[in-house]
Order: C-alpha cells, then sequence, then structure tokens
C-alpha cells in the first residue's frame, strides 16, 4: 500500500504511440458503443481516406460526443469538399447540428473564404445568421470585409445584427457611417438602434 | 477621451478591444489597473513580432495563422513559475473530496481492485507529481490502505530531465514546510535539495505530445489528472483535441483540474463541470450519457 | 424601483453575442433585476453551479452548448435549477418553440423583443406566475 510505480524505468519514458488500423477505425465508426466512435473518429485524424465515411457519418450520428469528435477530425482537413459539405447543415433543423458545424466551419479558414457568395446569397437567413457566427471566430483577413458586406446588404435585420456583432471587435471608427446606415435601413428594431448607439463612443477613439 | 501610451501607442479604446480579445481567447481578465502591465508587455510583443503599431499587429494576431505570436502574448501576460504546492487549494479539494469520491465510485475501500492512479499533465519540472506524493503522504489517512499511482508526463525532454533529478532550489522550495523538507528531501549543497529517492521511484514520467491521440492512447484509467495552464495556449482545434485525449485518458467519473483562471466551458462540452467547496473541477461522466 | 417584484431577482443572460448581453443586460438591469451575463451554454451552467438564479434568459444558437443542450443541463441533475427559463431566438421555425418547452424552458420569443416586453415577461416570471406566454 501507498505510493507505488507501475513499472521501474529510471529514465522518462517515450510513450509509443497506438494506431490501430484505419479498416479497424472506419468499421468502428457505426459501432454501437458510443466511446468506440468516439476514439474512431479521434484516431482517424489526418487520413483523407477516412473523409468521406466521416463526412457520412455527420448525418447520422446523434451523440454530441461523437460529433464533437468527429467535426474535429474533418475541419483539421480544411480542404473544399469538407467545407461543403459541412456548409450543407447550417440548415439543419437540429440546433446542437448546426452550431457544431459553424463552430467547425470557423476553423477552416482555407477552405471557408470559397463558399462564401454562396452563403451570403442563401435564401433562408438563419443559414446566413450562421454565417455571420463563422465570421466572427475565422480567422481570416479578408473576414471583417466579409462581415461589412453583409452589414451593408442583407435584407434580413436578424443578419445584419449578427453580422454587426461580429464586426465590432475588429470595427474601427471608419467604419461608422456603415453602421449608421444599418440603423436607417431597419428603423423599427429597437435592439439594432441601441447596438449601434453603445458601440458609437468606442469606435471613435480606434486606429 | 482617448490617450495614447508613447510605445504600443494604445488608445482606451484599443485598450478594451484588446482586454476583450484576451478575455475570449483565455478567460484572463484584465483591470484598468493593470494598464500599464499589459500595455508594457503587448509592446514587446509587437515587436518580438517585427510590427510597428498596434493596430498591425492586433489584426494579424486575430485573423493569421500565427499560432507564435498568440503564444508570445500569453507567455508575456501571465506567469509561468512552477513551484511546490502551487494552488494548493486544488490539491485540498483532491484530498477532502475528490479521493474520496473516486474510492466509493469504485466500490470502497474492500472492493476496489487496481491502483489510484494520479496524472500530471504537463508535469514540467516536476514540482506539481512531487507535492501530489508529500501532501497523499502527509495528509491522506488512507494512504497506507491504497495503492496510488503517480504519473507526471510533458512533452519536452529537459524538463523531464530535471524532473527525474528532482533537485530544487529556493524558488521551488519556499512553499514547503520545515518538517517535510526534512523528512522529505536531502541536501545537496549551494542551498539545493533533491527529492528523496522514495518518493522519485515511485513517480512515472512520460515524454508526450498531449495533443498526439495515438501516443495518449496509452493513457488510460486515470482517476485524477491535472492538467493546469497549458490549453490556454493551444489554438481552437488543437485544445479541443487535447481535451479529448484528456477524456480518452480518464475513467469513468474520473476528476479533471485546469489552472484557477482557466475554464472547459471556452474548450470543450465533453465534461460534466462539478463545484467542490474548493473550487470547479470537471468530470468525465458515468454511462452512457 | 418602481417594480417591487423585479428588485433583485437575479438573472443570468446567456447569449454568444455581446451586443445582445449588453442589450438585455442593460435593459433588465434598468428594471431593478441583478444581472449576470454567460457567453456559452457551458459558461451558464458553470455560472449556475455557483449561484441560485431566479430567471434565465437562453439564445439558441451558441458555440460549444446551445441553448436546448443548456435548458437541459440547467434541469438535470449537474445544476438541479427549476428556475424560469426564457429562450430568445433568431429562429422562427415550425417545431423550434415545442423544442425549447421539451428541453424545460418556460417562454420561447424570437427575436428582436422589444425592451418593454422583455421587462415584463421577466417581471412576471420571477414574481412566480406562469401564464405569460
Amino acid at each position: 500500500m501507498g505510493l507505488v510505480r507501475k513499472q521501474a524505468p529510471q529514465q522518462p519514458e517515450e510513450v509509443a504511440p497506438e494506431r490501430p488500423p484505419a479498416e479497424t477505425l472506419l468499421r468502428r465508426l457505426d459501432d454501437p458503443d458510443t466511446d468506440l466512435r468516439r476514439e474512431a473518429a479521434l484516431g482517424l485524424e489526418g487520413i483523407a481516406e477516412a473523409v468521406p465515411a466521416l463526412l457520412a457519418r455527420v448525418h447520422v450520428e446523434d451523440d454530441p460526443r461523437v460529433l464533437e469528435s468527429i467535426l474535429i477530425t474533418l475541419a483539421a482537413h480544411d480542404t473544399d469538399e469538407v467545407a461543403g459539405s459541412l456548409a450543407v447543415h447550417l440548415a439543419s433543423d437540429e440546433a446542437a447540428l448546426r452550431t457544431a458545424v459553424a463552430a467547425a466551419l470557423a476553423t477552416m479558414p482555407r477552405s471557408v473564404p470559397d463558399l462564401l457568395p454562396a452563403l451570403l446569397a442563401a435564401p433562408d437567413h438563419d443559414v446566413r445568421v450562421m454565417t455571420a457566427m463563422i465570421l466572427a471566430d475565422l480567422p481570416h483577413p479578408d473576414a471583417h470585409v466579409w462581415l461589412l458586406r453583409m452589414v451593408q446588404d442583407d435584407p434580413h435585420p436578424n443578419v445584419v445584427t449578427g453580422a454587426i456583432d461580429a464586426l465590432l471587435p475588429s470595427a474601427t471608427a471608419d467604419d461608422i457611417p456603415l453602421l449608421e446606415h444599418a440603423v436607417q435601413r431597419f428603423p423599427d428594431d429597437p435592439f439594432l438602434r441601441f447596438t449601434v448607439q453603445a458601440a458609437l463612443p468606442r469606435l471613435a477613439g480606434t486606429a | 477621451m482617448t490617450t495614447a501610451t508613447a510605445g504600443a501607442g494604445l488608445s482606451d479604446a484599443d485598450f478594451t478591444r484588446f482586454c476583450e480579445y484576451f478575455y475570449k481567447r483565455t478567460g484572463i481578465h484584465f483591470t484598468p489597473g493593470k494598464r500599464y502591465f499589459v500595455d508594457k508587455r503587448i509592446e514587446t510583443c509587437i515587436r518580438n513580432s517585427r510590427y510597428d503599431n498596434f493596430a498591425g499587429w492586433f489584426a494579424a494576431l486575430r485573423t493569421s495563422d500565427r499560432g507564435e505570436m498568440a503564444q508570445d502574448l500569453i507567455n508575456q501576460l501571465t506567469v509561468n513559475e512552477t513551484y511546490f504546492l502551487r494552488e494548493d487549494y486544488q490539491f485540498d479539494a483532491m484530498l477532502n473530496t475528490v479521493l474520496p469520491s473516486v474510492i466509493a465510485d469504485r466500490g470502497g475501500l474492500q472492493r476496489m481492485t487496481g491502483p489510484v492512479k494520479i496524472l500530471s499533465l504537463p508535469c514540467s519540472t516536476g514540482e506539481e507529481p512531487y507535492s501530489i506524493a508529500l501532501r497523499l503522504l502527509e495528509e491522506w489517512d488512507l494512504i497506507d490502505h491504497v495503492d496510488v499511482e503517480i504519473h507526471g508526463a510533458d512533452i519536452d525532454s529537459e524538463v523531464l530531465a530535471k524532473a527525474s533529478h528532482a533537485s530544487y532550489g529556493e524558488r521551488s522550495l519556499h512553499r514547503v514546510p520545515k518538517a517535510w523538507l526534512a523528512k522529505y528531501f536531502v541536501a545537496v549543497g549551494a542551498g539545493r535539495y533533491q527529492v528523496e529517492d522514495g518518493i522519485r521511484s515511485a513517480v512515472t514520467l512520460h515524454r508526450v505530445n498531449i495533443c498526439d491521440t495515438a501516443s495518449m492512447r496509452a493513457f488510460r484509467d486515470y482517476d485524477v489528472i491535472f492538467c493546469r495552464n497549458v490549453l490556454i495556449y493551444f489554438d481552437e482545434l488543437s485544445s479541443r483535441r487535447a481535451a479529448e485525449n484528456l477524456y480518452g485518458a480518464m475513467r469513468p467519473g474520473g476528476y479533471l483540474f485546469l489552472g484557477h483562471s482557466e475554464s472547459m466551458s471556452r474548450i470543450s462540452p465533453i465534461f460534466t463541470p462539478t463545484r467542490l467547496p474548493e473550487g470547479l473541477v470537471y468530470q468525465r461522466p458515468t454511462g452512457g450519457n | 424601483m418602481t417594480s417591487d417584484t423585479a428588485t433583485g431577482a437575479r438573472v443570468l443572460v446567456v447569449d454568444d453575442a455581446a451586443t445582445v448581453r449588453l442589450y438585455h443586460t442593460t435593459l433588465l438591469g434598468g428594471a431593478g433585476f441583478a444581472v449576470n451575463e454567460a457567453a456559452n451554454g457551458l459558461e451558464a451552467v458553470e455560472a449556475a453551479l455557483g449561484t441560485d438564479f431566479d430567471l434565465f434568459v437562453v439564445d439558441v444558437n451558441m458555440p460549444k452548448m446551445n441553448g436546448y443542450a443548456c435548458v437541459e443541463a440547467l434541469r438535470s441533475d449537474t445544476v438541479g435549477s427549476d428556475a424560469p427559463v426564457v429562450m430568445i431566438s433568431t429562429e422562427d421555425r415550425p417545431g423550434d418553440a415545442d423544442r425549447a418547452y421539451q428541453a424545460g424552458a418556460n417562454l420561447y420569443l424570437v427575436k428582436p423583443v422589444a425592451g418593454d416586453r422583455l421587462v415584463r415577461v421577466a417581471t412576471m416570471l420571477t414574481a412566480g406566475k406562469d401564464d405569460v406566454a
């Protein structure tokens, strides 16, 4: 009893990586055991051949933890194929799916820009609200420009307020006329008016 | 009103904006009272990354993939010291609440099989895993009735070599009671003390990258993990993967301690937060939820 | 304050949008509520583990933990709160409100919510009335 050690090496041990074969992990993506599915999805990191199976699993996976692990592995690919297939779920009726997918897309700065023209023109305004959420966190130098465009042109007030929220952390005094114009476009939206009025004094001092 | 400081040239509005960004990124909040400190450190970061003003540097920090800029910033604005018995209230929580709960979950003293497993990751130069050993030996009344394995792991082989040698100066030892120093350390000259062999050999050290799932698979069934002040350094995807790897290393019902300013709420939804009298900890849920 | 029912009741405003948090906090704070904020569902759960809130105002689309999952966690053994929950969303699809009530919300509103309406609803819910929907 007391403090014990597992083995007795004198020096720090180098941990040996365990990589089950990809075929085994692919099979486990459909296993009834959620822990096995979660670990399989994580273990398929960096394996391009696994992408279609992972994308297919996003459609049917109902365990939020497994979905989280699938999206971590998929987002790291940051390819057009992954981004395009994930973006379909922004229109999902399942809040857990559409918000998790938006968070994944926000970590894909290489492939998301090519999708933006389609997302900004999506007929469903809820998809455009989710797009503003993505742009809020996307580490890309043009994110600001895309958000300016949404604030200026989008016909739905909830999209505009979402874009303003995403824009403000990087907004400067130069953006004040655009914000004032947005208030004029939606004079009946009390939240939009409040938000812009609250933001103006702070923007005045930014470079 | 805006006031510009000499070097970084931060206006009040820029300072506020920066603090909001840093809070969102790390959970660390700076009050206006810290203005001088923050300005100075930002100045250093701007210089280190070869920008000549705040606006350019801040835009690059927010929008580029240059992880080293964020790492430098966090290094500048946080305290990276490690010393014995640091953030001791978490060891109190381990002794008072967590270990009794672990033993009960595992069927009680009579029925549990296998040792209680504790992991310190990253363990740096060893102060944390040895602190755990000292507190268990001195203050846990069940230590003679339960087997405990303590493991330390880090990505850096140089700090691991120091952890293995386990010799420390005044800076590391200032919180260790004199009586413990006499009992568990050996004076090795020049004001330095080495952890005695019994404890050194009871702590197993490993080299591992917390973000590497294949290597982390070797870590299983831990009852308690201390993972303090490292996840804040990672970008979004890396911190989420690290959280998954920690989850995989834990026994269902096991406990995870983060640093005192850290919160899993910025990183990953997979753990269940639990409030103990000593603060917040995270558990890997039991069963299929 | 004029509203004796509202004064001092503790509200947690849960929204990933800083602008929405500021709006709701200003409205409710101005009406005498003591308001705290959380930027996603997980932060809300952590806050609720430390404080007994009298009311939660929760967004739906949030990263890390969405509003429905947040309300379920607030109602589960993890937190065990039975305080009223108002969900406020940009979504106005059929079925959204049902989903909110299923999760344990008391009321589902669609953005934008006029200021006086939010204060009225919050006041009634914290006064123990449950027939405002």
